[in-house]
């Protein structure tokens, strides 16, 4: 599907010829040790032992009962440190010991990257910087803290609009100028090649242990997965294995904020302009301009202007279907997970599973849907608190 | 022939080196963008880049993302800029690029961008994100329009085993990037930067000019054998906005650097 380092017309290296052999070698480093037995028997390793993995497939029974559709959550909010993200690192970061790198350096929005790379770095002994926006550190003040304690410095960005695009611009300008002993882990499955892709191989687990938890309980594949869209980490990881199975639906989910009309949302899809950021080609908010727009979204991770390219390629072909939920709608959605399946889920995940109650009014109860549970609300709280706090929690 | 080009082969002749400083468009207005555009040209200045603002300048350091940022919060965009470089054309003849991100050309349409440019008389593009491999969506346009802007090749310290391959077939100048990461870090050359721009002469069949974090002609004193001229950005910036604009201070500032440049 991959040609010249795109997808379609999606991907590609928009970036400065400062860093052209940069991504040439991590190319060559990545293939090589994807192919080394070694390489991924110590990222199992870590996966098993540190991670937790493998995570449960979980049956939601009530949620199943109420909507008449079996509704399996694939739980990576018990993964360490809370989410998916930590999948990725622990590639990523294998990787760049592998290449005799000694510091690494990351962005994050929600600061689930963030805090996933602030571990990662603990556990293997490497200097990590991490850039932050200023509104995301706000709002996402426990993770800022949970790095620090980590050994992280957590640099805040005041540029733009002061959440994860601009972090996203600093680490780059940082790369740029600190490639010869830094590596860049990028957390979404965006930025230049190879990086979406080496994000999707990282996070492919999500599937594969989906596929086999599925068939052990079901004998069968699901009728659709869903899971939350910003650059697309989560998303990509539960579709990888399911690509080629063209009787599963595949449904990403992207927040629509205030709603797609009032131009305050965070669906790249929904304009269907494509443009150039973060060293790829992908669908992109802009305006008239050709200046990237602003995001909204209340949840940090999914406040992204653009998304992934493979996502771009896999929406193009009528492969995988991109759908939007508002803010309100993902926190209703939220507070529903809390009380009938008591788990709080990250509000990005609460994206996921608002659309899913829809989709699930579609299906007969016989009819399997799995619903990616990216990460875990802890960090959430106080948001979840404020937007509650006149509504009250029903 | 194209405005730069012919600069270019004026300044061989005469065995003088270039001088070229970057202005963001819009700053601090329109008005005073064609004024500084033209008293640079009075000065003696061999090329003027033109900043087109974009919201992600990741190639750029503080002081042009600042300055980036004000001229879009002045209501900069890439049409009034055409239209105040058709109204200088009128009257000046100072050779011009745009320096630019590759999603304002996307967004513009880059057959209707091609063709704007060349009408309007912008004689050379420098897109610092995109890289020789992602050139040719934007170089088979320029190749069939007629009076199209040259597409400026950049090199970094790193280059190495590329510098050929983008080299090949570049014309106007090559622009030599004197350090890692992004522009306005204060004289910081790379270690290697004399062996970096040897190997650039070496190969190269247009002139060597470099930038990024160039303010003097002093900073670059001991290294203009292996140059054929050099380009200052951040610096230029700053020294504007310090004097307000002042056109006279441009103009010697621009004198300056010149008669530094030609001393022996």
């Amino acid at each position: 599907m991959m040609k010249n380092k795109k997808y379609g017309e999606y991907g590609g290296q928009y970036v400065a010829e400062s860093l052209m052999n940069t991504l040439k070698e991590l190319e060559k480093a990545y293939r090589e040790a994807i192919a080394d037995p070694k390489f991924i028997e110590e990222y199992h390793y870590y996966l098993k032992e540190y991670v937790g993995r493998e995570t449960p497939l979980y049956y939601a029974a009530n949620l199943s009962r109420k909507y008449g559709t079996k509704i399996y959550l694939k739980r990576e909010d018990l993964n360490h440190t809370g989410a998916h993200k930590i999948n990725n690192v622990i590639g990523q970061i294998l990787l760049a010991k592998r290449m005799g790198k000694t510091k690494v350096i990351a962005e994050t929005g929600a600061g689930q990257h963030g805090v996933a790379t602030a571990t990662g770095a603990a556990l293997f002994g490497m200097e990590c910087t991490v850039y932050m926006g200023e509104e995301d550190m706000a709002r996402q003040a426990l993770n800022v803290f949970r790095m620090e304690m980590l050994g992280t410095e957590v640099k805040c960005v005041k540029t733009g609009s002061r959440t994860l695009k601009d972090a996203t611009n600093e680490a780059i300008r940082t790369w740029a100028k600190t490639a010869e002993d830094t590596f860049y882990i990028i957390g979404s499955a965006v930025g230049p090649h190879p990086y979406p892709e080496m994000v999707k191989e990282f996070q492919r687990v999500i599937s594969v242990e989906t596929k086999k938890q599925i068939m052990e309980k079901e004998g069968r594949l699901p009728d659709c997965v869903i899971a939350c869209v910003g650059g697309g980490s989560n998303s990509i990881g539960m579709f990888a294995e399911f690509i080629d199975e063209k009787d599963v639906e595949l449904i990403g989910v992207e927040a629509a904020g205030c709603g797609i009309e009032t131009g305050k949302h965070a669906s790249a899809f929904s304009v269907g302009q494509a443009g150039v950021l973060h060293g790829m080609r992908s669908y992109l908010l802009q305006d008239d301009d050709g200046n990237v727009q602003i995001a909204h979204s209340i949840s940090a991770g999914l406040d992204y202007p653009g998304v992934g390219p493979e996502h771009a390629y896999l929406h193009d072909t009528g492969r995988a279907q991109y759908v939007s939920v508002t803010d309100d709608e993902a926190m209703e959605a939220l507070l529903e997970l809390c009380k009938e399946e008591g788990i709080i889920p990250a509000i990005e995940s609460a994206h996921a599973y608002a659309y899913a109650i829809k989709k699930a009014k579609t299906m007969t109860p016989d009819q399997i849907m799995v619903i990616s549970l990216s990460g875990r609300g802890d960090k959430d709280v106080n948001t979840i608190a404020d937007y509650f706090k006149d509504r009250g929690y029903k | 022939m194209n405005r730069i080009e012919e600069r270019m082969k004026q300044l061989q002749d005469r065995n003088e080196k270039a001088f070229i400083t970057y202005m963001t468009a819009g700053l601090p207005d329109m008005e005073r963008t064609k004024d500084l555009i033209r008293a640079q040209a009075e000065a003696g200045i061999d090329v003027i880049e033109l900043g087109v603002p974009f919201s992600d300048p990741t190639a750029d350091g503080p002081v042009i993302q600042d300055a980036s940022y004000r001229s879009i919060m002045n209501g900069t965009n890439l049409k009034k800029i055409f239209t105040a470089v058709e109204e200088v054309r009128q009257d000046c003849q100072v050779p011009m690029l745009f320096m630019m991100y590759f999603n304002t050309i996307l967004h513009y349409g880059v057959k209707a961008f091609v063709e704007r440019c060349a009408a309007v008389g912008i004689d050379g593009l420098i897109v610092p994100d995109l890289p020789k491999e992602e050139q040719d969506e934007l170089t088979e346009v320029l190749e069939r329009v007629e009076n199209a802007p040259i597409l400026i090749q950049l090199v970094a310290p790193v280059s190495a085993d590329r510098i050929p391959m983008i080299l090949e077939g570049a014309r106007g100048f090559v622009y030599c990037v004197s350090a890692m990461g992004v522009t306005g870090q204060a004289a910081n050359f790379h270690r290697n930067v004399r062996s970096y721009l040897e190997s650039v002469k070496a190969v190269s069949k247009i002139p060597v000019m470099m930038g990024f974090g160039i303010r003097t002609a002093d900073d670059v004193a001991q290294l203009k054998d292996t140059l054929d001229g050099c380009i200052v950005g951040s610096y230029f910036i700053q020294l504007m906005e310090e004097c307000g604009y002042d056109l006279e201070v441009a103009k010697d500032y621009i004198r300056t650097f010149k008669a530094g440049l030609a001393e022996e």
